[in-house]
């Protein structure tokens, strides 16, 4: 039998942001929604893709020798990337002395991957562990559950973010095996929710409900990402805020500010961000602003971050 | 601390970085004098009256507010010539100290005049330098951009005396020991006694001179100053006849000592070693006997810690280039484990912790030692000094140090008990000398002259034997046999220089002063140059493992593994120094793992090399009878090590920067974040660190910015004890340095920081973000 595998675009060591603890972050490539501001562009597409760095190129045109149907072409100096064209592109980035040319992402077996994990295990001594994010991680379940529940087994404290957007048993393949839950919850107006994010929102507000039912209820953290005009108004705070304090005003529930930096990896991939004129993060005033509205709605637990 | 107390740091601090500081010839004259006019004595005999005649003689100066008083020159922050130990340099560039690009000082031009026609006569062939040159200068030089031998032209420093024994013996105390060992003695024996009581005399009646002048300025000053001096007055009379009773006595009692040895040596270096430990018996009794309240011993430690910074170190321009800010290296440890093994931290501690954040001055060079159970408060104390970004206090670990250390034929007692000298050299206390800037090995040259027939590549000139070339090894293991050999070549080479250079150190720079406060001495009746201490180690410095490993590295892989390139194309490209090989270079940059990101077979080739120099080392005995051992740092010296070194297989371009640090990756090559390094850096065997290593990280202060933030920070710093590391340090990097950053990306490859649900490398972003992190950066500030 083939070991399944998953296929992650980076295993980030030393994540201090995402979970308690020192932590190692292991993004999964591939997601189902479309954020119009999503920030890691390059963990959308469920199959590896060429990224082209300029600022490392040294335009020595070893890549085009080794493309056997003109991948990569030059003009005036300038290196063009032809991703739809049959290639090896493992080989071809693979020819690149300076490597400003590579895959974006990489399969690892279970075994692989918790190689990677278990580096880092001194320091998860401390409170650490590890966190799969994405992409979304449950598209990839069946993997992430095997990778988890080895954690689990070697007393490495496991995390996950995820938007939810799965059915009950996909979700209910990793569930036993996650100390923390990190779930979005974006936008509560469905029309809204499909508009920015290309699927609707009933299965995640059914996931979310079941969450905060569920044992785990008390390891679960519900975020919101504010971005301007989209998820960061007054109705939409309100909406989402009052939805779970109806379910559980005990939630712990975050307001994710702003982060303008988000548009940094867009041009590696030639895909366009959200936002022609970006605009900047929110100063403390509006996040209190932002924080009044989930309060009155009946949280008790918010953080703003 | 108080309105008042504040007030009076602030206003001494502000005076003492105020007064313009000049290049000093005073005692370098009296010495002068002094041996003119004994030419018939002994060398240790003229040593003893320079060192009194100094005492008695220089010009001294107090400031009215002053609570510790006590230089060797009567302005602050002199440079001092010294001319027994090699004065050759001043006399080239002494019309240039006031204008050269690092460390200017004021210099007198009769002083000038003065120096050339009464001081650089007498010493022609008389001092350290010119001795030495004379004796072995053909072979130091011979091996010299391969070792680089120190300690050639000034006296030996890196010592830590015993403070503790000085404190509870003071002058008078010596002086009545010396007397009682004379009674049953050689001649030899009496000479140095006789020595050690002169040295001490003048030690007793430059005490009572502070007094005086105490006494006489105090007419004149305020009244409220006029109370103070007096106290501190007092304090002098009593310890140039008594040894120190109060906290306030102690500190003053132990700053005196430091600048006598500075006066007997001028030396860098001299460390206090463990002062919470030291002092508390002082601080505690004070405190219980209500003579001193905390708010007045933090003041006194403020005045102390000024005065660290009012001696500094005369260096030499191309020295001063790379030790910019006459550092002198005054090292206090706090913390660490006390002699049953237990957690040790005091009151103490904190306020040495206090002292620093309030005055973030470059002296001294605060360390903390840490182990299993180091209690939460002091860590957390000691990371929230880091915050502030001065880069102190530095971190060392008993975990890496206690247990290497016996294998040395140190107890186990004065292992624990070890403390730290200058940067991060290692020492036991009161009891060593150390010797531990022996010489500098540049295991990339011995790589450079090992793939190229033994010639140098940036001269052509023939440094080593010819064991072939990378062309003529057939395969990776051929190659590091010739590497093995031509590391036991330059072994051989190196030994008998610093044994040439440690008998001239006996010959010309006895030491009567420093001799009494180290263990042994005294009971033997022999000077610590010539083998009096108890311990005598010499520190052999590796440099630099981070490249070694990665040179080996790309060569194994792209060469013989991968056979990208044959090994005559790599020879003719560091020949070239890749001037044609573009594509090589940076397959070799980018295509093979590097020293730094936890790939356990890159790491493995360093700490092969570096187990190898060691136990090599180890085979051999110092002058003075003891061992040879390691260390792994360089502070400053990467850059010059490394314009001794043409192309490397690592893909570094002829006569750039080696790694910095010691046990740090190469600049930017360190790619998977700290974590990563702390587990390539845990691999190195603490016996290759016994005379110190050095880990250089950088971190952004939005990091410290919350509780959670310095949580993770402590539990980071935990890690580093369990994977037994003997020492790191922190940049906490400013706005300036994400600037720099953005001119200068190469040096800045690893730094990382927060951009928007992940975390990126600074350097690969785009301009326009790198300003908007900058920004930000600005707006988070501490």
């Amino acid at each position: 039998m083939m070991p399944s595998r998953g296929l992650v675009f980076d295993c980030k060591r030393f994540a201090t942001h995402d979970g308690s603890g020192i932590r190692t972050t292991v993004f999964m490539k591939g997601c189902p929604l479309r954020c119009a501001w999503c920030q890691n562009p390059e963990g959308l597409n469920a199959v590896p893709q060429v990224l082209y760095m300029e600022k490392n190129c040294i335009h020595c045109g070893s890549c085009m020798q080794a493309c056997r149907n003109n991948g990569i072409t030059m003009t005036a100096g300038q290196i063009q990337v032809h991703r739809s064209q049959p290639e090896n592109w493992k080989q071809v980035t693979d020819a690149c002395p300076s490597r400003a040319l590579r895959m974006d992402s990489t399969y690892y077996t279970v075994d692989e991957l918790m190689a990677e994990i278990r580096k880092d295990q001194p320091f998860f001594a401390y409170g650490g562990g590890v966190t799969f994010s994405g992409g979304e991680p449950l598209l990839q379940a069946p993997f992430v559950a095997e990778v988890l529940k080895q954690c689990q087994k070697e007393g490495i404290h496991t995390c996950i973010e995820t938007s939810l957007y799965a059915d009950r048993q996909t979700l209910d393949l990793v569930l036993p095996y996650l100390d923390e839950v990190y779930c979005d919850c974006k936008v509560y107006e469905d029309n809204e929710h499909f508009a920015y994010t290309h699927v609707h929102n009933d299965q995640i507000l059914a996931n979310l409900r079941y969450l905060l039912n569920s044992e785990k209820r008390e390891h679960v953290v519900v975020r919101t990402p504010l971005i301007p005009e989209m998820t960061a108004t007054d109705e939409n705070i309100r909406g989402i805020a009052s939805f779970l304090a109806a379910i559980d005003p005990e939630v712990h529930y975050e307001l994710l500010n702003y982060n303008p930096l988000a548009a940094s990896k867009y041009s590696y991939l030639d895909m366009e961000y959200c936002f022609d004129d970006n605009p900047k993060m929110y100063s403390a005033e509006k996040m209190e602003h932002f924080r009044q509205i989930a309060v009155n709605a009946g949280i008790k637990n918010i953080v703003i971050s | 601390m108080n309105k008042k107390q504040k007030a009076r740091i602030q206003s001494l601090k502000d005076t003492m970085l105020a007064q313009p500081r000049y290049v000093s010839i005073e005692q370098a004259l009296i010495i002068t004098k002094t041996y003119q006019e004994n030419e018939k004595d002994s060398i240790q005999v003229k040593r003893a009256k320079a060192l009194y005649n100094a005492l008695t003689q220089l010009e001294i100066g107090v400031q009215d507010q002053e609570l510790i008083v006590g230089n060797r020159t009567k302005g602050v922050r002199y440079g001092v010539v010294f001319p027994e130990s090699g004065i050759s340099w001043v006399d080239r560039e002494f019309e240039t100290i006031p204008t050269r690009p690092q460390d200017k000082f004021r210099v007198r031009q009769e002083d000038i005049e003065t120096f050339r026609s009464e001081i650089v006569p007498y010493w022609k062939g008389r001092s350290l330098e010119d001795v030495l040159k004379e004796r072995a200068g053909d072979e130091i030089s011979a091996i010299s951009k391969v070792v680089k031998i120190n300690q050639t032209d000034h006296a030996q420093g890196h010592i830590c005396p015993n403070v503790k024994e000085w404190l509870a013996t003071g002058p008078a105390g010596y002086i009545a020991q010396a007397q009682e060992k004379m009674k049953d003695c050689t001649p030899e024996q009496k000479e140095f006694y006789s020595c050690v009581i002169l040295v001490m005399q003048g030690v007793q009646a430059f005490m009572m001179r502070y007094h005086d002048l105490l006494i006489e300025q105090a007419k004149s000053a305020s009244a409220e100053d006029q109370k103070t001096m007096h106290h501190v007055a007092e304090i002098c009379k009593n310890l140039s006849e008594r040894p120190a009773e109060t906290f306030h006595e102690a500190v003053q009692s132990m700053w005196f000592l430091f600048v006598v040895l500075h006066m007997e040596s001028n030396a860098s270096s001299f460390s206090p070693g463990r002062l919470d430990e030291i002092l508390y018996p002082y601080y505690r009794n004070d405190i219980d006997s209500l003579r001193l309240t905390e708010d007045e011993a933090q003041e006194i430690i403020e005045c102390l810690w000024l005065k660290f910074n009012e001696i500094v170190y005369l260096r030499n321009k191309n020295s001063a280039k790379y030790f910019a800010g006459f550092p002198i290296g005054f090292n206090i440890a706090l913390g660490g484990v006390d002699e049953n093994g237990n957690d040790f931290s005091n009151e103490l501690s904190h306020l040495f912790l206090n002292a620093q954040e309030d005055l973030g001055l470059p002296q001294p060079n605060l360390s903390v030692r840490l182990h299993k159970h180091t209690n939460d408060a002091l860590l957390r104390h000691a990371v929230r000094v880091v915050s502030k970004g001065s880069g102190m206090p530095q971190f060392f670990n008993d975990e890496a140090i206690i247990k290497p250390m016996q294998e040395l034929g140190i107890s186990k007692k004065d292992a624990m008990n070890y403390a730290i000298v200058g940067c991060v050299e290692l020492t036991t206390q009161g009891n060593n000398l150390g010797w531990s800037d022996a010489a500098m090995f540049n295991m990339n040259k011995v790589l450079e002259l090992t793939l190229n027939h033994g010639r140098c590549l940036i001269t052509g000139k023939q440094m080593g034997p010819d064991y072939g070339a990378l062309s003529t090894y057939e395969t990776f293991e051929d190659l590091e046999a010739a590497y093995q050999k031509m590391t036991e070549y330059f072994i051989q080479k190196m030994i008998p220089c610093c044994e040439a250079v440690e008998q001239a150190h006996m010959d010309i720079l006895p030491t009567p002063f420093l001799s009494a406060v180290i263990d042994d001495c005294m009971e033997k009746g022999l000077d610590v140059t010539r083998g009096g201490a108890h311990y005598n180690l010499s520190g052999i410095q590796m440099i630099q493992v981070a490249n070694l490993a990665d040179s080996l590295a790309a060569i194994k892989q792209i060469i013989y593994d991968e056979k990208r390139f044959t090994p005559a194309q790599l020879e003719k490209a560091l020949q070239e120094n890749f001037e044609h090989d573009e594509v090589m270079r940076q397959m070799l940059l980018n295509r093979v793992p590097k020293y730094g990101n936890d790939v356990e077979w890159v790491d493995e080739l360093g700490v092969k090399w570096a187990t190898f120099f060691r136990n090599e080392l180890r085979k051999y005995t110092n002058y003075r009878g003891g061992p040879y051992h390691t260390g792994m740092y360089t502070v400053s010296a990467h850059v010059p090590m490394g314009q001794n070194v043409g192309a490397t297989p690592d893909g570094r371009l002829s006569q750039e920067p080696l790694a910095d640090g010691g046990l740090s990756a190469v600049y930017g090559r360190d790619v998977k974040g700290p974590t990563a390094v702390l587990k390539s850096v845990s691999r190195i065997p603490c016996e290759c660190t016994t005379n110190g290593g050095l880990l250089n990280m950088k971190f952004l202060p939005d990091f410290f910015k919350t509780e959670a933030g310095i949580t993770k920070f402590c539990n980071f710093l935990r890690t580093f004890v369990d994977l037994k590391i003997p020492h790191i340090q922190f940049n906490v990097v400013s706005r300036e340095n994400l600037l720099d950053a953005k001119k200068h990306p190469e040096q800045y490859r690893s730094l990382t920081v927060r951009v928007a649900g992940y975390t990126a490398y600074f350097t690969e972003l785009a301009g326009d973000l790198q300003d908007e992190i900058i920004a930000r950066t600005t707006y988070d500030a501490i």
